[in-house]
């Protein structure tokens, strides 16, 4: 149904945009495989070792720790929350529910402009600024109004002929979400997850507001450190920014399907 | 892999339907009854995690914008002067304005783009979608840090822009891209439709595959060229992700400032400041807390707003 003509037209426009969108990408990573300092491509002396030499002068290994630390801890404490509220809006039902839920959504849509300040003066007098405990608070709690809203969408859409049969077997609430609920809304579970993994581990904003020691700062802050510093050795610079970006960039295509589920269905986050 | 992504494809809920707090029950008196008190025990903790970072901070910023604090010494009321700031102070109308700008390169053209590759690259058209498709998604994936690396390198007076118009003869053009007082602020918004219209584009193809292929038939069979058929067929069709990735790239075009702080922050002079780069510079740098708060209430309440009249919007029409 589609002619020739259309057809080639097609392939050359998407293959110009292509080419712009991986074009800066390219060139990056050309210049970190530079042996010159101002990044100029000289492809017959590849200097693999500028990847290891970055890292090293970079300061990676603690800033990598503090990233999989937050990372985890958010992703842990955070789906956990999520599961239970999932749960309670999903199928127990909450006191005041009708004025709860708009409540908990309304975090949705509230950019982080609307309590940042505050948020910064307040964790200063509880004295967990520059703490992982501080950043990793304030990420569970501003992803809890899309983990409840997410879960209890999951768990409703679970049949209830098969929570009726469990209860009949005995099972109390607590069981019956772990048994029965979860497992069934697993797919949901992993798409919260990497959802949540991608938010956490690419911030950079509110870790640069919450965190001002750098022994305890992720390692997107550690790359904007170094960019600082490192300006005259753009091969080193680049190299660096590709090992931040690759293995996310890896786990997102790999998941891309989840991830483009998760935003069409009011993942209005970021 | 497909194992898992197979299973809830179906059943994913609608775009941005808040599911009705007490779905119809039949059999209420036995299994899977509701038990309000037991599910607020286990609302409990997610809702003290969220009172504590979102909804108290939230109303604290109300409540500081009506004052003139330096975080040291003691507040001074100042009634609605910090909100006046927006007609008066020059910096801040300045931010506003850049905000339009923005609104420009971060929303309206990576929308328009997305929704023409989207069209050219589905999958009854090319068979490469799947490969265009992960391209075009792979900078929305790249943290702040790392794509203000990419395109301070691109932009540099020795970056590939410069190189390139020197050797077609224009060197006279090359410049200091991200420090020239005329240039810098499109330069960001180009950074912005890069890193943005990916997501578009995605979320448009997603959308396109639950169109009915019979209506493209029924297009073409009234004789409807490519053109046409984008649209009377596509377009009203993909009206749920275009409210989503509006919702999205506006609210983000508001919030402009990873990529502003990390290359120009701010400059030269003042000419690619943004509200929340005010936000930041007035609550941590020099300390005027009440006017940063201010801004922060006025970026949520302009995001709501916008948020409620596209979903309201894109709901009235379908």
């Amino acid at each position: 149904m589609i002619s020739a003509r259309e057809r080639v037209w097609s392939y050359a426009i998407l293959f110009v945009v292509a080419v712009g969108v991986l074009f800066p990408l390219i060139w990056v990573l050309l210049d970190a495989l530079s042996p010159n300092a101002s990044g100029a491509m000289d492809l017959s002396h590849l200097r693999w070792d500028n990847f290891a030499t970055a890292w090293t002068q970079a300061g990676f290994t603690t800033y990598l720790k503090s990233s999989v630390i937050i990372t985890g801890s958010v992703l842990v404490i955070g789906t956990f929350v999520a599961i239970l509220s999932g749960y309670a809006f999903g199928v127990l039902g909450v006191v005041g529910q009708k004025l709860l839920f708009p409540l908990v959504l309304l975090g949705l849509m509230l950019p982080m402009e609307a309590f940042i300040v505050p948020l910064y003066y307040d964790f200063q007098s509880y004295g967990i600024t520059d703490t992982y405990r501080g950043i990793v608070l304030a990420h569970v709690g501003m992803g809890i109004s899309f983990g409840a809203f997410w879960m209890s969408t999951a768990f409703k859409a679970v049949p209830k002929s098969i929570s009726e049969c469990a209860e009949m077997d005995g099972a109390n609430s607590w069981s019956q979400l772990w048994r029965i609920y979860l497992p069934i809304a697993r797919p949901a579970l992993v798409t919260l997850l990497l959802l949540s993994f991608l938010w956490t581990w690419n911030d950079y904003f509110l870790a640069l507001i919450l965190v001002s020691d750098p022994a305890h700062q992720p390692i997107t802050l550690g790359l904007g450190a170094f960019s600082g510093r490192y300006l005259v050795h753009l091969n080193l610079l680049s190299a660096a920014a590709i090992m931040i970006a690759t293995p996310v960039v890896l786990l997102c295509l790999l998941f891309q399907r989840h991830f483009i589920r998760g935003m069409l269905s009011g993942a209005v986050k970021e | 892999m497909s194992v898992v992504l197979g299973r809830d494809e179906r059943s994913a809920p609608p775009v941005s339907a808040a599911p009705t707090a007490r779905a119809p029950q039949r059999r209420v008196a036995r299994a899977g009854r509701r038990r309000p008190w037991l599910g607020l025990l286990y609302l409990a903790p997610g809702l003290v995690l969220y009172s504590l970072v979102v909804l108290v901070p939230a109303g604290q910023s109300v409540w500081l914008s009506f004052f003139h604090w330096n975080g040291v010494t003691a507040a001074t009321w100042a009634g609605f002067s910090n909100y006046s700031g927006f007609f008066g102070d020059p910096t801040l109308r300045a931010a506003a304005e850049h905000t339009l700008v923005f609104l420009l390169f971060f929303s309206a053209v990576p929308v328009v783009l997305g929704l023409i590759s989207a069209a050219l690259s589905s999958s009854k058209r090319v068979r490469a979608g799947g490969v265009f498709r992960s391209v075009v998604f792979i900078p929305q994936t790249l943290t702040p840090a790392v794509t203000a690396v990419v395109w301070k390198r691109i932009y540099e007076p020795d970056g590939p822009i410069n190189d390139f118009l020197k050797a077609i003869g224009l060197g006279g053009f090359a410049r200091t891209w991200l420090g020239d007082y005329n240039w810098a602020l499109p330069a960001l918004g180009l950074i912005g439709t890069w890193a943005g219209f990916g997501l578009c584009t995605v979320l448009f193809l997603a959308g396109m595959q639950n169109i009915p292929s019979e209506l493209y038939d029924a297009a073409r069979v009234d004789g409807a060229g490519p053109i046409r058929e984008f649209f009377t067929v596509t377009l009203p069709g993909l009206r749920g992700p275009i409210a989503v990735v509006l919702t999205v790239t506006v609210v983000g075009a508001i919030r402009v400032f990873d990529i502003v702080w990390l290359t120009t922050r701010g400059g030269p002079g003042t000419t690619t400041v943004t509200p929340t780069l005010l936000l930041y510079d007035r609550a941590f740098t020099n300390p005027d807390i009440g006017s940063a708060a201010a801004i922060g209430v006025v970026i949520s309440i302009i995001s709501l707003l916008v948020t409620m009249v596209i979903v309201k919007v894109a709901g009235r029409e379908s």
